[in-house]
């Protein structure tokens, strides 16, 4: 046979000879990637070879089907213990070998863990709510998360979140910001190497969200990733503090303007510090699940232009600009932005990200401070993204603009000590 | 020699042999040299996971089961790659080529595209969990004398990190060494002899060497074996760190696995089965503590329990003459972190008596040929070393087991079970690497004189063709070639060079030493003082035309014995020659010396 869409006719692993430069070779097909055939060979190795010089003899055996027994059934639906909600990322899924894409584990805290480490980990459920990488999330995503988490928090179970790392802090601040009082801890957490490598933190990362969520009473909408580069600490983070600061490193999530709520070590002893804000059942617990979707952020630099700046702050409903230093942008902006003082909340973060914004120090601020900006201290400026569309979506305008600089879940602080 | 060759043992060797490549890593820019700072360290934990068929590979859950912590130095030459903290890179063209260049010597046929793959190895050396390997080259075979041996595969890999310690369950390694590209050559198991595989790996090697950048360092080049007897599985040894130690090895694993044959036969003869491999302890721990053996009481004080158990038809087979059933158990022990095992064939000792030997037969119900076993161990772990020993028991009837084993000294030491094909899957973080025609021709066009042309060559020189052999096995052979082509002296520099086996950032100097001896200011006696003592070139160079000075001073102790040369005449050489030697040695060639001594006698000579 000649090798064509072989993918239309061979199915994945199945026993196959083929002829090449005159040899006659047998192994497993894998796949086909672009002009080029993929058969693992009998020691394991995968060899490619180019379409155009090599024919199919023939196709051997049906493909062997994928071992699943080591998957068993979840402990399901009692009451109290912890749920795993799956949302995609790499923390929630394995290379398919056929497509070389990534895809959803369909059962993942047990394709993670062995029988001994679930039953140590007690009482576990396991829901997958959808299966996209981070970086396609969307402010729909969070409602579907903030709604999912306040179920299963009302019917007794704390909610650990498995989250693709890019747009992790996004989408903790968003839950947090839409779940007030939570009665039960609501913790995020990913991994930076994948499931399907032996080195991935993906283990330590849940294990250590796991235990967070069952035994401690952090009502912080909160972030567990490791706390640096080695396998001993995992770090706590505030949800609406929290930001990615590396492209790869294992330890890329770092509390800005805040301390860390607390550690994890390897033997997932759980260490908080006092700064954690305490679940209080007495109060009733909200959900408020809307979200307004004309918000920009947008990144201020020089040279930026004027029309094209503009036309975007016209088309929104509330801007956040994430500025130089201190907060500001260029002079000539300020007085185009005091337009629009009445029908838009127009508010200023610092692109420094470290440290509070301050509009009094220099004439350029004060110039921002009287077109009706609204400095936002030391929030950072995707929260702050997050929370003017949270803010626009469930509150009136008036109140909205009120609420924005105000600390509603420990986003904002009067007090730094670093 | 000792090993001598027995056609119903049918020995079969197969030889893996890595070879380092010089300059950048395989996937990120560091290095290959350097690495000698530190800069900090951190730790981690490795666990197995599914291969593609779902899988967990057998020797990666060895490995996990020891729940090891790895601990590794941050180096110069390291970067977040190594530290798997960043993705890998696209290998470059050059360690690509170099191993096209590898497998065309080999007379490989050359894959269309290189595809990476993750090879599970979960011992810690490398930080992935993974080594990074790919085929290069398929099929090809390398001319040994008269026989040919197959070579079954050329890799491109990385290399792993390297260990510094190992203390209790923490491993230690440095990342100076992980991901240096690696050529591995693997060959069929065409060899017959330790002593063929030891020569194959020697030829081998020169003829790999032709690339070029091959790192020259002794410890650049490690040989892994495979070796099967009839009657046997095939066993991988790794890490065979010389050519001399490839046959010793071997020859201690011939004799290793022809007993474990003999005991399986053995065990048949006496009827053993599947029900005496199966373990039960008997807690001896109150008992034993009232024992005289210090070991016994010292365990106990640290908590651990004293257990026997009966080996069933064991008896004269643990520790027999070449019989060692004893130590292949304990090794299983010892990997999963049980040192105290102790065995019937070698007591009494360590402090436990004929008496206790009673009893302890007694207390089984031991049948004649029973061997049994002693092992002290904390209770958690009675499961597992049932497990181990029961599964070294099963193999036992089979004869030698498939396992990697380490070379340790000249002997081999148990590693883990033979890691499977489940251990491969694809690495998707490098994209699949194409080799077009065009790149192809390339190399072939590229390709390094065959170590034969390259002899010829160099013998056309006038380099002798041991040397030239020599220098091929060394890397030195292009060193060689230069400085003889520039100053003559083939035998002298050829050997020279051999021996002081130059690096770098020697050849500037060696090359000043080989003008000044082409000039006639140093004599080749002094080669070596000089190249050890680089400061002593410089006072030769200032001290500008010694040789002229030391030649009227050759001049004038000739001319200060006159009266005997009038005596003697042409006889006179010896005695006159005797005594400039004695002031002139090693300050100016023999040669010339006996040169200016000749012409001057003969002038004396006729102006009488």
């Amino acid at each position: 046979m000649q090798c064509g869409d072989v993918s239309e006719t061979i199915r994945f692993m199945s026993k196959v000879t083929l002829k090449w430069k005159g040899m006659t070779i047998s192994g497993r097909f894998i796949n086909e990637i672009g002009d080029y055939v993929i058969i693992k060979l009998d020691n394991g190795y995968n060899m490619s070879f180019r379409k155009s010089s090599v024919e199919i003899l023939e196709v051997l055996e049906p493909p062997v089907e994928r071992n699943n027994n080591n998957h068993k059934s979840s402990h399901k639906n009692e009451s109290g213990g912890v749920v795993i909600i799956g949302t995609g990322g790499t923390i929630a899924s394995y290379v398919d070998y056929k497509t070389g894409a990534v895809k959803p584990l369909k059962n993942f805290q047990e394709a993670l863990f062995n029988t001994d480490e679930l039953e140590a980990l007690g009482n576990i459920e396991d829901e997958i709510l959808f299966n996209i990488f981070s970086e396609d999330m969307d402010p729909e995503h969070w409602i579907e998360m903030a709604r999912k988490a306040f179920e299963k928090i009302k019917s007794g179970r704390a909610v650990v979140f498995a989250h693709g790392t890019d747009t992790m802090s996004f989408s903790a601040s968003a839950v947090s910001f839409m779940i007030e009082n939570n009665h039960l801890p609501v913790i995020f957490t990913g991994s930076q190497r994948s499931s399907d490598r032996p080195s991935s933190d993906a283990y330590f990362n849940l294990k250590g969200a796991i235990k967070l969520a069952a035994t401690t009473d952090v009502g912080d909408i909160s972030v567990v990733m490791h706390s640096d580069i080695s396998d001993d600490f995992l770090s706590i983070h505030r949800g609406v503090r929290v930001r990615k600061m590396h492209t790869s490193r294992r330890d890329a999530f770092k509390s800005i303007n805040d301390n860390e709520l607390g550690r994890i070590d390897h033997m997932l002893n759980v260490k908080l510090n006092d700064n954690y804000r305490r679940i209080n059942r007495e109060k009733d617990m909200i959900l408020r699940d809307k979200f307004e979707r004309k918000v920009s952020l947008i990144y201020y630099y020089p040279g930026i232009d004027k029309d094209v700046f503009l036309e975007q702050v016209e088309k929104s409903k509330g801007v956040i600009i994430a500025g130089t230093g201190l907060g500001h942008i260029k002079n000539d902006l300020v007085s185009e932005l005091s337009q629009y003082k009445d029908d838009k909340i127009i508010g200023i973060t610092s692109q420094c990200l470290y440290g509070s914004v301050n509009l009094n120090v220099y004439s350029t601020g004060r110039n921002m401070l009287s077109a009706g900006l609204v400095p936002l201290k030391d929030m950072l400026p995707e929260v702050a993204y997050v929370k003017l569309g949270f803010l626009l979506g469930n509150f009136q305008f008036q109140k909205a603009r009120e609420l924005l600089n105000v600390d509603l879940r420990g986003e904002i602080s009067d007090r730094r000590t670093n | 020699m000792r090993y001598l060759t027995d056609a119903q043992t049918n020995v079969k060797i197969g030889l893996e042999i890595h070879f380092q490549l010089k300059g950048e890593k395989l996937f990120c820019k560091c290095t290959t040299e350097g690495g000698d700072q530190k800069f900090g360290s951190f730790w981690r934990k490795l666990r197995a996971v599914s291969g593609e068929a779902s899988m967990v590979d057998k020797a990666a859950v060895q490995e996990m089961s020891k729940e090891r912590e790895f601990h590794y130095d941050i180096t110069d030459n390291s970067c977040l790659v190594e530290f798997d903290e960043e993705p890998p890179h696209i290998p470059s063209e050059e360690n690509i080529n170099a191993s096209i260049k590898a497998a065309l010597l080999l007379n490989c046929k050359i894959v269309d595209a290189i595809d990476f793959m993750r090879k599970i190895v979960i011992d810690g050396s490398n930080t992935s969990g993974f080594q990074r390997t790919a085929i290069v080259g398929i099929n090809g075979y390398f001319q040994h004398g008269n026989k040919r041996i197959g070579i079954s595969t050329v890799c491109l890999e990385e290399e792993a990190s390297r260990k510094i310690d190992e203390r209790e369950n923490k491993i230690f390694y440095s990342l100076d060494r992980l991901g240096i590209p690696l050529i591995e050559v693997s060959t069929s198991p065409d060899i017959s002899s330790p002593q063929e595989a030891k020569e194959v790996a020697r030829n081998l090697g020169m003829l790999i060497r032709r690339i070029g950048k091959i790192q020259r360092d002794v410890d650049s080049i490690r040989q892994d074996l495979n070796i099967s007897i009839n009657g046997g599985n095939r066993v991988e040894i790794k890490g065979v760190q010389s050519l001399s130690a490839i046959e010793v090895v071997l020859e201690n694993e011939i004799k290793r696995q022809k007993s474990l044959v003999e005991i399986s036969q053995i065990l048949k003869q006496r009827g053993f089965n599947q029900g005496d491999y199966k373990i039960e302890f008997l807690d001896i721990t109150y008992e034993a503590g009232k024992w005289n053996s210090n070991i016994i009481r010292k365990s106990i004080e640290q908590g651990n329990k004293i257990f026997i158990f009966r080996l069933p038809k064991l008896k004269g087979l643990l520790k027999n003459g070449n019989y060692r059933l004893g130590r292949e158990l304990a090794d299983r022990l010892r990997v999963i972190g049980i040192g105290g095992m102790m065995h019937s064939d070698e007591l009494p000792a360590y402090g436990i008596t004929e008496n206790n030997i009673v009893w302890i037969r007694q207390i089984l119900n031991l049948k004649e040929d029973d061997a049994f076993g002693i092992i002290t161990m904390p209770e958690s772990k009675l499961s597992s070393v049932r497990n181990s020993i029961e599964e070294r028991l099963e193999q036992a009837l089979e004869g030698v087991p498939a396992e990697t084993r380490a070379a340790v000294g000249d002997e081999t030491r148990f590693m883990r079970p033979l890691p499977g094909s489940s251990r491969m899957y694809p690495e998707t973080d490098v994209p699949l690497i194409t080799i077009s025609d065009e790149q192809l021709e390339r190399n072939i066009k590229d390709l390094p004189k065959s170590v034969e042309e390259r002899i010829l060559e160099l013998e056309s020189l006038g380099i002798p063709k041991q040397e030239a052999m020599v220098s091929l096995d060394l890397g030195t052979d292009e060193i060689i070639e230069g400085i003889v082509k520039k100053y003559g002296n083939p035998t002298v520099s050829s050997s020279f060079i051999n021996k002081v086996k130059p690096k770098e950032k020697d050849l500037e100097r060696l090359e000043i030493l080989f003008r000044m001896l082409s000039q006639g200011k140093i004599p080749k006696e002094a080669l070596d003082e000089l190249y050890q003592n680089p400061e002593k070139i410089q006072e030769r160079i200032a001290s500008g035309d010694e040789t002229v000075a030391m030649e009227n001073r050759i001049r004038e102790i000739v001319r200060s014995r006159k009266n005997l040369i009038l005596e003697r005449g042409d006889n006179a050489f010896k005695p006159i020659m005797g005594e400039v030697m004695k002031e002139m040695r090693g300050k100016l060639d023999g040669q010339i010396i006996s040169k200016i001594v000749r012409e001057e006698i003969d002038k004396i000579i006729h102006e009488k």
